[in-house]
């Protein structure tokens, strides 16, 4: 499977997942999901769950104590003007949880399915415009810069006391020193590329050699078997939503 | 349009959005600061609207793209994004001269964060709503679920609590990080900037 075809195979699964699908669309849905992602990830897919459910479970629960707790009638209650119920409220609560998880689960899968790929190797295999793999390529690598700058530059506030590792008063005022000690950092670091380091090296030249290398093919034949797939699934849903039956 | 140095400045730009959540978490604040890359990308790149609009628009999108691994639920946000480089494209980038005037002229400077904070945060809370209702349920995991409880308390319905609250939360945090990048904008060297006009 190529990366192109599992982003468009899971887009249309999570379009399909926020599309609010019925009893009979929401199994169907997760029946494809639960598929591909044995098919394609296997073990993985407990992982891929696993991580859904640490993402989830909080804001799921955070949802409960407000509409639950606090609200105590769900949404349509509220636009009926009817007198509430905290099960209503639960449901709601249930189902827009339910829509986080699949959607969160999906990314995942489409995730772990390249996890074997260094982020040159995933980048490359994209089939986008080469100016784009570029600007990707040059923000990871300075996503990494900007992480190891925030690192020195914060401890060397801890360490001159401008900064404390709890959260504290002192960080409120003085946290903008360190976004600026991050970005000057940062400024230097990408100034002396541009000038000395890449025409240097012919950095350029060569990411735009490696990432052109091997063009990649839009669609392999697995991902249209699953194009195919998803979208008979989209057709049920679709089906269920227009007339009540698939 | 797109020069090597304007392709470098939206990776930089994403990536500064991408980097200032990893600030925010280690100092933790009860703030948002996400979009302090795509505004001082248009700043860089004052007065060419143009250019200002698309390049901050892709940091943007970048930037929610890769974000999007750790967080899934920030893509969902593309369209703020493209509002945000919109406003900053017609009007903070007016203020370029202003934010990046030596010496600092104080008043005006803090005028024009503060209008072009509103602006952006009021823009933001109307383009964001209908993705917090229809997405989240009008509760997503922030502080400012507890403003939508109580407007829905007083019987608001989902959308306008959802819309009120936005409106409540969203204006100071878009003013801090106008003045944000206004500050780093100031603190630029002046030779970056013209590597980016040339």
């Amino acid at each position: 499977m190529t990366p192109n075809g599992a982003f468009a195979v899971g887009f249309i699964l999570v379009a399909l997942g926020v599309s609010a699908p019925g009893p009979r669309g929401a199994a169907v849905l997760v029946l494809v999901g639960l598929a591909f992602a044995l098919v394609e990830v296997g073990g993985a897919t407990l992982v891929a769950l696993r991580r859904a459910a640490l993402v989830v479970v909080p804001l799921a629960a955070f949802m409960g104590v407000v509409w639950v707790g606090i609200v105590g009638r769900s949404p349509s209650q509220i636009a009926a003007d009817a007198v509430g119920t905290r099960s209503a409220a639960l449901a709601y609560v249930a189902a827009i949880s339910g829509r986080l998880f699949f959607i969160v689960a999906v990314v995942q899968v489409v995730f772990l399915r390249f996890a074997a790929l260094t982020p040159l190797g995933f980048v490359r295999a994209l089939a986008l415009p080469a100016a784009v793999k570029r600007v990707l390529v040059v923000t990871l690598s300075l996503i990494e810069t900007l992480r190891h700058a925030i690192d020195r530059a914060h401890t060397a506030l801890i360490a001159a006391g401008t900064l404390t590792r709890a959260a504290s008063l002192r960080n409120i005022v003085h946290f903008w020193r360190l976004i600026q000690a991050v970005w000057l950092s940062a400024i230097t670091i990408v100034l002396g590329r541009i000038r000395d380091k890449w025409p240097v090296e012919n950095t350029l030249a060569r990411l735009d050699r490696a990432l052109v290398a091997g063009t990649p093919q839009l669609f392999a034949g697995r991902d249209l078997l699953w194009l195919l797939v998803v979208l008979a699934a989209a057709a049920i849903l679709l089906a269920e939503r227009i007339g009540g039956e698939p | 349009m797109l020069t090597m140095p304007r392709l470098i400045l939206i990776a930089l730009g994403a990536a500064l959005n991408c980097s200032i959540g990893t600030i925010v978490y280690l100092v933790k604040l009860p703030v948002f600061l996400d979009a302090i890359g795509t505004i001082l990308v248009a700043l860089l790149l004052a007065p060419d609207r143009k250019a200002a609009f698309l390049c901050s628009w892709a940091a943007g999108w970048i930037g929610l793209a890769v974000s999007g691994l750790i967080n899934p639920f920030l893509p969902w946000f593309a369209m703020t994004d493209v509002a945000i480089s919109l406003v900053c494209a017609l009007l903070i980038v007016g203020s370029a001269k202003t934010f990046r005037a030596r010496p600092l002229r104080g008043a005006s400077f803090a005028a024009q964060v503060v209008l072009c904070g509103l602006v952006t945060g009021v823009v933001s809370a109307v383009v964001s709503a209908p993705v917090v209702v229809y997405l989240f349920g009008g509760v997503t995991g922030s502080g400012s679920a507890l403003v939508v409880a109580i407007f829905l308390k007083a019987g608001q319905r989902l959308m306008s609590a959802a819309m009120f609250s936005g409106l409540a939360s969203d204006p100071p945090d878009k003013i801090l990080q106008v003045l944000f990048a206004a500050l780093l904008y100031r603190a630029t060297p002046g030779e970056f900037i013209a590597l980016l006009r040339e």
